[in-house]
C-alpha cells in the first residue's frame, strides 16, 4: 500500500517528479564528479544558460496560447548584431541605452509575428518560420562579414562578465515577475484561456487577437533582451549566434510540462525544465562523457523525461479511475 | 473536399479553366513561369542545361517533400528528418567502405531511413498525448548524436566519413540529355506520391485523420496504422534523398543535412499545405519546390549574397500564407462599401 | 472576377517586386556583382591602362578573365579578409573577381556555389574546403569544365585541386604551437587543446602535428595532452567545454586553441575567473586585443596566426598565374606573386603546396598595431 501512495504521490504533481528526475541527476552527477556542485560551478550553470532561462518563459507563454515561436534565436542575433555593431562603429556606448535598443527591435519582431499570427490567421510555426530566415538573414547582410569583438564592447561586456550580478538580477526579477503575472493576474488569466479552449475565451470576452500579440510581442521582447545579454556574456556577437537553439528553449518548456496544444504548464516547471537542460549540456563534458556521445545522451534524455511524464500521466489518470469505481 | 489547396485566393470554388488558373496551384505556376523569366533575364548563363546541372544538390531534398506532406495533412509534423538524413549517408559509407557492393549500399541506405521513420512513427502512435514535434525533436537528437558516434569509431577521423569505392554513386549522378537521373526519379516518386494521397481510399484516410481525428476514428479508420505507415514513408525517403545526396558529396559530415527538415517544411506550406492537416495537395508543393530551387538556381548565378536568398525565401513563405486572409479581408470591405 | 485576378496578379507583383529588389541589391554590391566572362571582353580596351599604372606587377594582364573565390562560409571576419586580399590582387591586374560567401560553414552549402560558378564559366575557382572529400566530385566537374581549381586556407583531397596556398606548413605550425605550449608550461605540465568542429580539416590536422612532435621529442616528455575538446566554433559550446576543463583538470596549465572562436571564448573565461591556466594558439587579433599581455590579468601572452589578407592575395595570384598558363601546379614552378615576392610550389607528403610562410606572433609589443588591420 505503502508504494502505491508514493507512485501516487509522485504522479500528482509534474513539478515534483520533476524535482525527483532533478535529485536522481544531481547525485549521479555529484558521484561521478563532485566538483559539479560547487558554488562556481553551479554559478556558472546559471550565466551560461542565462538565455534559455529567460526565452524559457517568453515560450511558456506563446505555447499556453498553443502557440509555437522558433523565429527566437534569430530574432535574438539579429538583436545582438544590431547593438554589437552599433559599438563597433562607435555611434553608442551607453549600456543602458544599448539595452533600450535591443529590446525594442525584439518588441518590433514579436509584435509583427503576434500580428500575422492573429489577424492573419498564419499558422504559428509557419509565420515564425518565416521569420527564422529573415531575421537570421538579416543579421548576416548588417553584420557584412564582421564580428562585434571583445575590444568594441570593453565596458559594455563589464555586465554580463563570470562574476558580475548582472544577469543573475535580471533572471531572478524575470521569474518573480512572470510568477506573479501567471498566476494572479488577469492578464496570466487570459493567456491560460486563450489556450484552453480559444472559442469560449472569445464569446466570454477575452480580446483573443490582443492577448497573442501581447504574447509574441513578450516573447520578442525576451529574445531581444537574450541577444543584448549574449553579447554581454560572452562579449562578442556573431550573426551565426544560438543558431539551432530554439529547440533547447522548446525542449525546456516540454520537460517542464508545458503542453503544446495549449493551457497548460507552470512557470515553476518551466524553470526547472530549462535548468534540467542546462545541467545535462554542462555535466556531459564534466562527467567525461566523450565528445561524441554528448548529443545521443542529450537526445536520450530528453526523449526519456518526456515519455516518463507520458507514462505517470497515465498511471494517474488510472488512479484515479480507479478511485472513482471504488 | 479532400485534396483541395489548404490555400483559396478566391472565396467561390469554380470549374473550368478560369478557376484552375486562379486556384493557388495556377498561381504557383504563374510564379513558377516569373522566376523562370526573371531567371533567363538576370544572368545569361539561366540555361536549360545550366539549371539541370545544378539541379541535383536540391532535388535531393524535395523527395521529402512529399513524404512531409503526408505527414502535415495527417496534422503531424516531423522534424527529425535532417538527421535522419545524415544518419541513413552515414551508415551507407560505412557499410560501402566495409566491402559492401553498391546495391547492398543503397539498400542499407533506404532501409536505415525506413528504420528511423518507423521508429519515429513507433513513439508517435504508442505516445499518442505527446505533440510528433517533440517526438520528433528527441529522435533528431538522437539520429545525430549516432551518427557522430559512429564517426568517432568508423569514420575518416573527426567527424566526417567518405565513400572509397564511388563508381556506384557516379552512376547515380548521370545525366540523360540534359537530364540527371534524379529529376527522374522525383518525377516518378512525385507521381506515386500524389496519385496515392488524390486518389486512393489510403489518401482519403489521410486527409480524414487530419481534418478531424477523432470523427476518423470513430468512422473505422485504423488512425495509428495510418499514421505510422506515412512516417515509415517519410523515413524511407529521408533514406532516397540520402543517397542522392551522396552522390554530389560522396560522403556524410557531422552537419549533413542540417535544415532540411525545416526547407522541406517550407516548401509543402508556400505550396499550399496546411499544418493544420488535412487541407492541401502535393501539386502544390511539388510545383513550389521547383519554385525555391529555380529561384536559389537564378539568384546564385548573380552571386546574390547567399543570406539574403534566405531572407527571400522567408518573405515569401510569409506572403505566401497571408495571401488568403488578404483577400477576404479585401472582400469584406469590398461587401460592406456596396452595401 | 476582378477581385480574384487582381489577387493573383498581386501575388505575382509581391514575388517579382521581391526579385526585383533583390536583383538590385545584388548589383550595387560591389564584391557580389560579377561580369560574365563574355561582357568582361569589353573592358579588355580599359585593362592596358591599367597595367601601366600598376607597373611593378609582372603578371599583370588578368583582365577577360574571372576569378572566384568560395570561402568558409558567410559571416566570419577572417573570411572577409582573405576575400579583400584576394580581390585587390586580381582587381589590380584588371581582373573581375566573384567572392562568395556560403549560408553555413558546411560542404552542403558550397556545392550549389560551386555548382553556379561553373555555370558563370568562371576561370579559376579558389576554394576554402569545409571538408576534404565531399567536394571532390562537384570540383571534378569544374576541372571537366576547363576551370582551374585552387585551395587556400583549408585543403581538399589534393587529386581534386591543382595547388593549395597553404597558410603556413601543418608541421611548422604544430611545432610553434607546441613550442608555445612548451614555454607557457615551462617545460612539464598537463594542456589541453580547445578545437573548432570536430570535422574541420586543418583543425584536425595540426592536432595530430602536435600529437606526434611531442610524441617524436624527449623535450617534450613531460607534458601531458589531457584532452581535445570540440567547442564547434560556437561561443556558448566553447565557455561549456573550457569551464569544464578548469573544472577537471585542477593542475592545467596551458589551453591551445588553435581556432579564433574557441580562443576568444576561452580567453574570456580565463580572465574573468582569474585562473591561472594560461592561454595560446591561433587568434584574430581584433578578437583577442583584450585578452592579450604579460602580467596576471590577462589571460594569453600570445598567439599566432598568419595574415588574411597576405593569403588571399597569395591565392589570387596563383589564381591568374594558372590561368595564364604561366604555372601548371606541378612541383617546382615558381612565380611572382605581387610585392608578396617570388613562390615555388613544393611538394609536401604528395601534395602540391605554395606556403605562405611563419605563423605571425601577436604578443603584447605588436597587437595594438595589428587589432585595428584584421
Amino acid at each position: 500500500m505503502k508504494k502505491k501512495s508514493i507512485g501516487q504521490f509522485l504522479s500528482e504533481s509534474r513539478e515534483i517528479s520533476l524535482v525527483v528526475v532533478l535529485v536522481i541527476l544531481l547525485v549521479v552527477i555529484g558521484i561521478i564528479n563532485p566538483s559539479f556542485l560547487s558554488f562556481t560551478n553551479i554559478r556558472q550553470i546559471f550565466l551560461n544558460n542565462t538565455l534559455t532561462f529567460l526565452m524559457a518563459l517568453g515560450m511558456l507563454c506563446v505555447m499556453l496560447t498553443a502557440g509555437i515561436d522558433i523565429s527566437i534565436t534569430s530574432t535574438l542575433a539579429f538583436a545582438g548584431m544590431s547593438i554589437g555593431l552599433l559599438q563597433k562603429y562607435d555611434v553608442i556606448h551607453n549600456t543602458f541605452l544599448l539595452f533600450v535598443i535591443g529590446m525594442l527591435i525584439g518588441i518590433v519582431c514579436g509584435f509583427l509575428n503576434g500580428l500575422i499570427i492573429s489577424k492573419g490567421k498564419v499558422a504559428p510555426i509557419i509565420c515564425t518560420m518565416g521569420f527564422m530566415y529573415i531575421w537570421r538573414g538579416m543579421a548576416y547582410v548588417i553584420s557584412n562579414n564582421n564580428w562585434a569583438s571583445g575590444m568594441d564592447v570593453a565596458g559594455f561586456s563589464d555586465f554580463g562578465k563570470d562574476g558580475a550580478p548582472g544577469p543573475y538580477i535580471i533572471l531572478v526579477i524575470a521569474y518573480i515577475i512572470f510568477f506573479i503575472v501567471m498566476k494572479w493576474t488577469r492578464f496570466g488569466r487570459k493567456i491560460y484561456a486563450v489556450g484552453s479552449n480559444t472559442e469560449a475565451a472569445r464569446v466570454s470576452g477575452i480580446n483573443v487577437d490582443r492577448t497573442l500579440i501581447s504574447v509574441y510581442t513578450i516573447m520578442g521582447f525576451l529574445a531581444g533582451l537574450a541577444g543584448v545579454l549574449s553579447v554581454s556574456i560572452y562579449a562578442s556577437a556573431q550573426p551565426n549566434m544560438q543558431y539551432g537553439k530554439e529547440m533547447d528553449v522548446i525542449a525546456a518548456c516540454v520537460i517542464g510540462g508545458v503542453s503544446m496544444s495549449g493551457g497548460r504548464g507552470s512557470v515553476v516547471g518551466t524553470f526547472l525544465g530549462a535548468l534540467i537542460i542546462a545541467i545535462i549540456s554542462k555535466a556531459l563534458p564534466m562527467i567525461n562523457v566523450p565528445n561524441f556521445w554528448q548529443n545521443l545522451i542529450k537526445g536520450i534524455i530528453i526523449l526519456a523525461v518526456v515519455l516518463l511524464n507520458v507514462i505517470t500521466q497515465r498511471t494517474m489518470e488510472r488512479q484515479n479511475l480507479l478511485r472513482r469505481e471504488m | 473536399m479532400a485534396g483541395k489547396s489548404g490555400r483559396e485566393i478566391s472565396a467561390v470554388p469554380e470549374n473550368g479553366l478560369k478557376s484552375k488558373i486562379l486556384s493557388w496551384e495556377g498561381a504557383l505556376v504563374l510564379i513558377l513561369i516569373a522566376v523562370n523569366i526573371l531567371g533567363v533575364s538576370i544572368s545569361p548563363n539561366y540555361t536549360a542545361n545550366n539549371v539541370f546541372r545544378e539541379m541535383p544538390r536540391y532535388l535531393a531534398e524535395t523527395f521529402m517533400l512529399f513524404g512531409m506532406g503526408y505527414i502535415l495533412v495527417l496534422g503531424d509534423i516531423d522534424i527529425s528528418v535532417g538527421a535522419l538524413v545524415c544518419l541513413s549517408g552515414t551508415i551507407a559509407v560505412l557499410a560501402s567502405n566495409a566491402g559492401a557492393p553498391f546495391i547492398l549500399t543503397v539498400l542499407i541506405c533506404l532501409l536505415v531511413g525506413l528504420l528511423g521513420g518507423m521508429l519515429n512513427g513507433i513513439i508517435a502512435t504508442k505516445f499518442t498525448e505527446l505533440p510528433t514535434m517533440i517526438v520528433t525533436l528527441g529522435t533528431q537528437i538522437i539520429f545525430r548524436g549516432i551518427a557522430e558516434v559512429l564517426f568517432e569509431t568508423w569514420g575518416n577521423g573527426g567527424g566526417t566519413a567518405s565513400m572509397a569505392d564511388t563508381k556506384g554513386l557516379m552512376l547515380l549522378a548521370k545525366r540523360i540529355g540534359p537530364f540527371p537521373i534524379a529529376f527522374f526519379c522525383v518525377i516518378i516518386v512525385g507521381a506515386v506520391m500524389i496519385t496515392i494521397l488524390a486518389k486512393t481510399t489510403f489518401g482519403r484516410k489521410i486527409y480524414a485523420i487530419g481534418s478531424n481525428k477523432t470523427a476518423a476514428y470513430y468512422a473505422g479508420i485504423e488512425v495509428e496504422r495510418i499514421r505510422f505507415i506515412c512516417y515509415s514513408i517519410l523515413g524511407l525517403l529521408a533514406g532516397v534523398c540520402a543517397l542522392f545526396l551522396l552522390t554530389a558529396t560522396f560522403g556524410s559530415n557531422t552537419t549533413t543535412g542540417q535544415g532540411f527538415e525545416m526547407e522541406v517544411i517550407a516548401m509543402c506550406v508556400f505550396g499550399g499545405i496546411a499544418t493544420t492537416g488535412g487541407k492541401g495537395n502535393l501539386i502544390g508543393g511539388f510545383i513550389a519546390a521547383f519554385i525555391i530551387v529555380c529561384l536559389r538556381i537564378a539568384l546564385g548565378q548573380r552571386n546574390i549574397n547567399t543570406q539574403l536568398i534566405l531572407v527571400i525565401i522567408g518573405l515569401m513563405l510569409i506572403v505566401s500564407v497571408l495571401v488568403p486572409s488578404i483577400s477576404s479581408a479585401l472582400a469584406a470591405r469590398k461587401k460592406k462599401r456596396s452595401a | 472576377m476582378k477581385r480574384k485576378l487582381l489577387s493573383v496578379l498581386m501575388t505575382a507583383a509581391v514575388c517579382a517586386s521581391l526579385m526585383a529588389g533583390c536583383a538590385a541589391a545584388g548589383t550595387a554590391a560591389p564584391a557580389a556583382d560579377a561580369a560574365p566572362a563574355k561582357e568582361a571582353a569589353a573592358e579588355e580596351a580599359e585593362a592596358p591602362a591599367e597595367e601601366a599604372a600598376d607597373a611593378e606587377a609582372p603578371a599583370a594582364d588578368a583582365s577577360g578573365a574571372t576569378y572566384a573565390l568560395v570561402t568558409k562560409s558567410a559571416g566570419n571576419p577572417f573570411m572577409e579578409r582573405m576575400a579583400s586580399g584576394f580581390q585587390e590582387a586580381i582587381e589590380g591586374a584588371g581582373g573581375t573577381v566573384v567572392i562568395q560567401n556560403p549560408e553555413s560553414a558546411t560542404p552542403d552549402a558550397q556545392i550549389p556555389v560551386i555548382q553556379s560558378l561553373i555555370s558563370q564559366g568562371v576561370s579559376s575557382i579558389a576554394v576554402d574546403g569545409n571538408d576534404a572529400n565531399a567536394l571532390s566530385a562537384v570540383l571534378a566537374e569544374a576541372k571537366d569544365a576547363g576551370i582551374k581549381i585552387l585551395t587556400l586556407d583549408s585543403d581538399v583531397a589534393p587529386d581534386s585541386r591543382t595547388v593549395y596556398c597553404n597558410q603556413a606548413g601543418v608541421q611548422q605550425i604544430g611545432q610553434t604551437l607546441m613550442d608555445a605550449v612548451y614555454d607557457l608550461t615551462g617545460g612539464e605540465g598537463q594542456y589541453a587543446i580547445l578545437s573548432a568542429t570536430s570535422q574541420a580539416t586543418n583543425q584536425n590536422a595540426w592536432i595530430d602535428a602536435m600529437k606526434a612532435i611531442s610524441e617524436a621529442d624527449s623535450k617534450y616528455a613531460k607534458i601531458e595532452l589531457v584532452e581535445v575538446a570540440y567547442g564547434d566554433d560556437e561561443p556558448q559550446k566553447s565557455t561549456d567545454q573550457t569551464q569544464a576543463l578548469l573544472q577537471n583538470y585542477p593542475d592545467l596549465k596551458v589551453i591551445c586553441a588553435p581556432t579564433t572562436v574557441g580562443i576568444a571564448a576561452a580567453a574570456k573565461v580565463l580572465q574573468d575567473q582569474g585562473s591561472s591556466v594560461k592561454l595560446t594558439g591561433l587568434g584574430l587579433p581584433s578578437e583577442m586585443a583584450e585578452y592579450i599581455g604579460d602580467d596576471d590579468a590577462h589571460s594569453c601572452p600570445y598567439m599566432y596566426l598568419w595574415n588574411p589578407i597576405d593569403l588571399g592575395r597569395l591565392a589570387g595570384y596563383t589564381s591568374m598565374a594558372l590561368v595564364d598558363g604561366s604555372i601548371t601546379g606541378a612541383a617546382g614552378d615558381s612565380f611572382t606573386a605581387g610585392d608578396l615576392g617570388d613562390y615555388t610550389i613544393e611538394e609536401i607528403d604528395g601534395s602540391t603546396q605554395i606556403i605562405l610562410g611563419p605563423p605571425f606572433k601577436f604578443d603584447p609589443s605588436n597587437i595594438d598595431d595589428w587589432k585595428t588591420v584584421y
